[in-house]
């Protein structure tokens, strides 16, 4: 993963060589699909709506074509298109409704030893999680959502344009702000 | 003496991102450590609450699937006359799934034998779908002669031994039990426009090899060769009635109305959920069923080892298998119903259309509608006693 994110539009156009347009988009998607896939299946939780998205952010990859452009760090950019999406659709009440039904499911087939009612709760917590996730801004999610899956600050900063020094104390505030979203969710629900 | 840590400071020392000269301080300093241990508490309850995000070795969806579909659905190419053949059927009609299943076998004369080959049984517990490039059907629809050809085998191969009925109105789901003759399931939360019994029926057909081999040659497949054995084995379907819920406003079903195209948009609202008991197929033994199975999955477009690797992986004797086209239709794993099911997707500028197949408990269900929102699909099936 971090050597996905750490390619740049260089190293892209010599492994693309003399490829036209859309041959070059085509290897870009078959480069990154896992990336963004695993990214989504992880922040929304349910597999069918991660895949949803994940051809959703290659729309506006296709779309916007950002990788003509120099300096272009797509690890980050898929990064970021793909987060948002996906924050945005545990926002969307419909969705939610399902993912905690489909969380519960998914959760019973990957791991049918452990006991259904420990299951539920872990089930619950996580939607709780992700709901805070979706309520905090955009920018503080995605730092957590990056420290939280084990990169470094320097790639963290890579990825969301910051400098290494400021993922500190960006976290501490980060931290909290996820910290009373959590609890107020956990009281609404109670 | 330097001043204490900040807070940032102290959060990066605990994932071990803090320079040498601070940490050597923080060593040395109880009031920065006592703060670093409220700190701590609380990235050790994040850590517990986001541990989901930790990368792990989730399974990815096929790169090539993700493309199939990209490009398909996403990039809108223009869909395939063959497709909306396919999809025509069981959107608006009612007994989704009888057309399925007839479809499945009679679409083409080698899928017929081996659909038979099962033999004693072929009794529905999965569904499965098989993305085939549709290129050589095309080609063999567009050629009249051929489809002629193909509908004179048909019928003078088979024939009908238990007629389908028009579709009967029933008041509510337990009258349409009744009917059915198994315990018909609807959404707890909302009321059918109207419920549709439709009746049994049955059919045998004996394989004619040589004139099934003709038509495949004239498909220009002669390097296909369907196996003397099949020859004037006997195959006897039956399909099971059907019970079919409408929700919103749906045109009225009719076996035996010509394909519909147009109205299709007229009914934007129109969902069609069907549920039917397994259909069941018999036949004899003593067909070299991988053998057919390989010659109509080569015959639909696939590559020789494609269709081996296809063929190893399905238990013919329980799956049902609908073939799509993979440059006009996608589809999908999803979960339904407490089982896994399939979503298949048809994208379309005008009329995207969408089909929800489960098997649970021995029923078939389709929920099927049109628009690019699958939502209400699930909410129907989520809603399910």
């Amino acid at each position: 993963m971090i050597q996905l994110m750490k390619k740049r539009r260089s190293d892209l156009l010599e492994s693309a060589g003399v490829e036209s347009d859309s041959q070059e988009f085509e290897s870009l998607f078959k480069e990154y699909w896992a990336y963004v896939y695993r990214i989504l299946q992880r922040l929304v939780g349910d597999p069918a709506e991660a895949e949803d998205l994940a051809l959703e952010t290659f729309l506006r990859l296709y779309e916007r074509r950002p990788y003509k452009e120099n300096g272009f760090q797509m690890g980050g950019w898929l990064y970021r298109v793909a987060t948002n999406l996906g924050l945005r659709s545990i926002r969307s009440y419909k969705r939610r409704e399902r993912y905690e039904i489909e969380a519960g499911r998914f959760a019973l087939d990957e791991a049918p030893e452990t006991r259904p009612v420990e299951l539920h709760i872990q089930a619950e917590a996580q939607d709780l999680a992700r709901q805070a996730l979706a309520k905090m801004n955009e920018r503080q999610s995605q730092l957590l959502m990056l420290r939280y899956s084990g990169l470094s600050y320097k790639e963290i900063a890579g990825i969301l344009g910051l400098s290494p020094t400021s993922i500190g104390p960006l976290l501490v505030r980060a931290e909290r702000e996820f910290e009373e979203y959590y609890r107020a969710l956990a009281q609404e629900e109670a | 003496m330097k001043k204490h840590l900040t807070e940032g400071e102290l959060r990066a020392s605990l994932d071990g991102e803090l320079d040498d000269n601070l940490l050597r301080h923080l060593n040395a300093c109880a009031e920065c450590r006592a703060q670093l241990n409220q700190l701590k508490q609380t990235h050790l309850r994040l850590a517990n609450r986001l541990a989901f995000l930790t990368p792990g070795t989730e399974p990815v969806p096929s790169v090539r699937f993700a493309w199939n579909r990209f490009t398909s659905q996403y990039l809108k190419q223009k869909e395939t006359s063959m497709l909306k053949k396919w999809f025509s059927f069981p959107v608006l009609r009612a007994g989704a799934i009888t057309v399925l299943a007839i479809t499945l076998l009679m679409a083409f004369p080698t899928t017929r034998a081996f659909a038979g080959q099962l033999l004693n049984l072929f009794r529905v517990q999965q569904v499965e779908v098989l993305s085939i490039d549709s290129t050589g059907l095309e080609n063999m629809t567009g050629n009249e002669a051929l489809g002629s050809q193909l509908s004179k085998l048909i019928s003078d191969s088979t024939v009908v031994t238990d007629e389908p009925g028009e579709p009967v109105l029933a008041a509510n789901a337990s009258d349409a039990s009744t009917s059915a003759g198994f315990n018909v399931r609807l959404p707890a939360d909302s009321a059918p426009s109207k419920i549709y019994v439709t009746d049994s029926s049955a059919f045998a057909l004996t394989v004619d090899r040589d004139k099934a081999q003709a038509l495949i040659e004239a498909a220009g497949r002669s390097d296909l060769v369907l196996p003397q054995a099949i020859d004037g084995a006997e195959i006897e379907v039956s399909i099971p009635s059907a019970v079919s819920a409408a929700f919103g406003t749906c045109p009225e079903p009719k076996m035996d109305a010509p394909e519909v195209e147009g109205p299709r948009e007229s009914y934007p609202d129109c969902i069609i959920f069907t549920q039917m008991r397994s259909p069941l197929v018999n036949a004899p033994d003593g067909v070299d069923v991988a053998q057919l199975a390989q010659i109509g999955l080569e015959f639909t477009g696939m590559t020789r080892e494609e269709a081996a690797a296809f063929t190893s992986t399905i238990d013919w004797t329980s799956t049902l298998v609908i073939p799509i086209p993979r440059n006009a239709a996608t589809y999908s794993d999803v979960s339904v119903d407490g089982v896994t099911g399939k979503l298949i997707l048809r994208e379309s500028n005008h009329s995207p259309e969408y089909a929800l197949l489960w098997v649970k408990d021995g029923i078939v269900y389709a929920i099927s509608g049109t628009g690019n929102d699958t939502s209400a699909a699930f909410d129907i099936a989520d809603a399910l006693p």
